[in-house]
């Protein structure tokens, strides 16, 4: 108890000084602050649309977050979420290019999952075969995955009616909005589902003690007869599920395109944002999910603020980044 | 076919500068004891801070300087941005003994949005601003810089008390503290030299090699810098020789390009994949400092 009200504290000096250097960095560029911040984190808040919709931005944070928190309790830095997702994404848009109806859905999860967990495997075996460090793998691989899906959308996967986005989603095969007008699709629900599920698989289940005591100490660990490398697959693995998942949804369950933006503007930079999430969150999943809805709601909060108030939308990256900085300056005492 | 082959050497070369600058910090860094893996973000703001600044001063303060002056304070501007944060950096790594990795993660996402945040609202354009022909210079400066400084860096690290000393730090560091060293004075000051020059490897990017400002204008040149650190086995000499190799492959993407041989994104992969392959080719005969990443505690 006294741990998470100490964690919370933190967390919450950390959002704090956040939000005041930001202000001062939007006062030195000519903005207002305060109007900035009231329709950044006041509107998404004031209509059930907002909210909706700022939900729906949480939902691919959540699972990329989850990625990036389930290699940390095995030890590991798994910056892959990214180039994850766009493959996850790439899935979902081959299934829609090969079949035309319902079918299309189940397709775009299997390829999509499997995409993303083929290219985290690459980064992962290199870890265990070669000692690559997975902070170097998985940004390489991101870097090639980036190039890979741009050229398969704009090629094979193109759409000849709009040529700034890839093959779209068969109606029929759409998670089309819970409540008509919003964003908000099961996309929402399923990625909180997720969460619980990976909460309690590594709560209570055999790989989920193994895959922490290997984060925690794999010599520990091989003296309980624990094969650290194999945690990290698992790790890997599970996080690459997540992350597959979030590119597939943003194609499958995303209204109004219901496809991949040839910039993949819809899946880019969803990694990174997993990461604000899972270290905001403090790893655990249920840490994760308040920060992702709250990283959701600045997403939302930052077009009103570009409207409203005339501050570039990218302004919430420097919030994020200043977040993770002072949570960085902050663990430090935990440890 | 054959008169190709000094042209694409020159391009390796100019690729090299940036990922050589880079990876001469780090291996100062990481041979002290500290691991900074923000290169990639210092990189990103060093980009960034040079152009904005000399344009701040030529053109909102209205500061009169010869022209030749300019592309000095810009890098000195990015030189500068670089040094705060590798003193925030090593002040997380050596007296905080803080996560290393975190603080390098947290610099990598910070720098990101910094930079796309100020171009934005520095220039009022979407992530894409040119730079003047006044504020840029020729690459070949960098060139022979960077050269000098692998050079230097060498020589104080394998031919001076000073490398002794630092290479202690990262070794050993209960001996070196014993032996009257204070480790963690060692370690911030290394890892600010260190974010120097990777700011500079950025600055190099905007003003004189690429030209632009983009916010992804590093485009992973930070983390192949770190590839090259464990390739060349945390030896400048073999740095230079590294760089060259990542540069090589660089130059040999934008070639293909003009070819046409194959689609543009195919050719944009190959850095990417082969630091994958380099990497995961030597990295059985590097031998990292013993005490890199880990802080230092007086008992």
């Amino acid at each position: 108890m006294r741990r998470l009200t100490f964690s919370l504290l933190n967390t919450g000096l950390a959002l704090f000084l956040a939000f005041v250097l930001g202000a001062i960095a939007m006062w030195i560029s000519g903005y207002d602050p305060l109007l900035s911040y009231k329709s950044m984190l006041l509107t998404p808040l004031s209509d059930l649309t907002y909210l909706f919709s700022a939900l729906a931005f949480s939902a691919p944070i959540l699972l990329t977050g989850l990625t990036f928190a389930v290699g940390l309790k095995a030890g590991l830095f798994n910056i892959g979420a990214e180039g994850q997702t766009y493959m996850g994404a790439l899935g979902a848009v081959a299934a829609a290019y090969l079949t035309r109806d319902v079918s299309a859905l189940p397709l775009a999860v299997f390829l999509g999952v499997a995409f993303a967990v083929a290219w985290s495997a690459i980064p992962a075996l290199l870890k265990i075969w070669r000692g690559v460090n997975e902070v170097v793998g998985t940004i390489m691989m991101n870097w090639v995955a980036y190039w890979l899906v741009i050229m398969a959308v704009s090629t094979i996967f193109a759409n000849p009616s709009q040529p700034e986005e890839s093959v779209k989603m068969p109606e029929a095969a759409r998670l089309t909005p819970l409540v008509a007008g919003t964003d908000l699709t099961l996309a929402v629900p399923l990625a909180y589902l997720t969460a619980v599920l990976i909460y309690v698989f590594l709560r209570y289940s055999v790989w989920g003690y193994r895959i922490s005591i290997s984060g925690q100490n794999p010599t520990v660990a091989k003296a309980y007869g624990i094969r650290p490398e194999q945690a990290v697959l698992v790790a890997f693995g599970i996080g690459a599920l997540t992350a597959g998942l979030a590119g597939v949804l943003q194609v499958a369950a995303r209204p109004p395109s219901y496809s991949l933006a040839r910039n993949l503007a819809n899946v880019y930079g969803l990694g990174f944002d997993g990461i604000t999430a899972a270290m905001l969150g403090r790893g655990h999943p249920i840490g994760v999910f308040l920060a992702s809805v709250f990283l959701g709601i600045l997403q939302e909060g930052a077009r009103h603020m570009q409207i409203e108030a005339g501050t570039p939308f990218e302004f919430i990256r420097v919030i994020q980044g200043l977040l993770i900085l002072f949570l960085a300056l902050q663990m430090v005492r935990k440890i | 076919m054959i008169d190709i082959v000094p042209l694409l050497l020159t391009q390796a070369l100019l690729a090299a500068v940036p990922i050589l600058l880079a990876s001469l910090g780090e291996i100062l860094t990481e041979r002290s004891g500290v691991v900074n893996i923000g290169l990639e973000g210092i990189m990103l703001l060093g980009a960034l801070m040079g152009p904005l600044v000399v344009d701040y001063l030529h053109n909102r303060a209205g500061l009169h300087l010869p022209d030749i002056w300019w592309p000095i304070v810009a890098m000195l501007a990015a030189a500068l941005t670089g040094a705060l944060i590798g003193l925030l950096h090593g002040y997380i790594s050596a007296y905080l003994a803080g996560d290393q990795i975190i603080s390098g993660v947290a610099i990598n996402l910070f720098a990101a949005g910094a930079v796309a945040y100020g171009i934005q609202a520095y220039w009022g354009v979407a992530g894409y601003k040119q730079v003047p022909e006044w504020a840029k210079t020729d690459p070949i400066w960098v060139a022979v810089f960077a050269f000098v400084v692998a050079g230097v860096m060498w020589y104080i690290l394998f031919k001076s008390r000073l490398g002794i000393i630092i290479r202690a730090c990262g070794e050993d560091p209960e001996s070196a503290f014993n032996m009257g060293v204070d480790v963690n004075k060692v370690r911030l000051l290394t890892t600010v030299i260190g974010a120097t020059l990777a700011a500079l490897a950025g600055a190099y990017l905007s003003i004189a090699y690429l030209s632009v400002v983009t916010k992804e204008i590093s485009a992973g040149r930070g983390f192949i810098a770190l590839a090259n650190v464990v390739f060349a086995n945390w030896n400048p000499a073999l740095a230079v020789a590294g760089a060259f190799i990542f540069g090589l492959f660089d130059a040999l993407s934008y070639w293909l390009q003009t070819l046409n041989l194959a689609r543009y994104e195919i050719t944009r992969m190959i850095p990417y994949i082969a630091t994958l392959l380099i990497v995961a080719g030597v990295i059985g005969r590097a031998k990292p400092p013993k005490a890199v990443g880990k802080a230092f505690r007086r008992e």
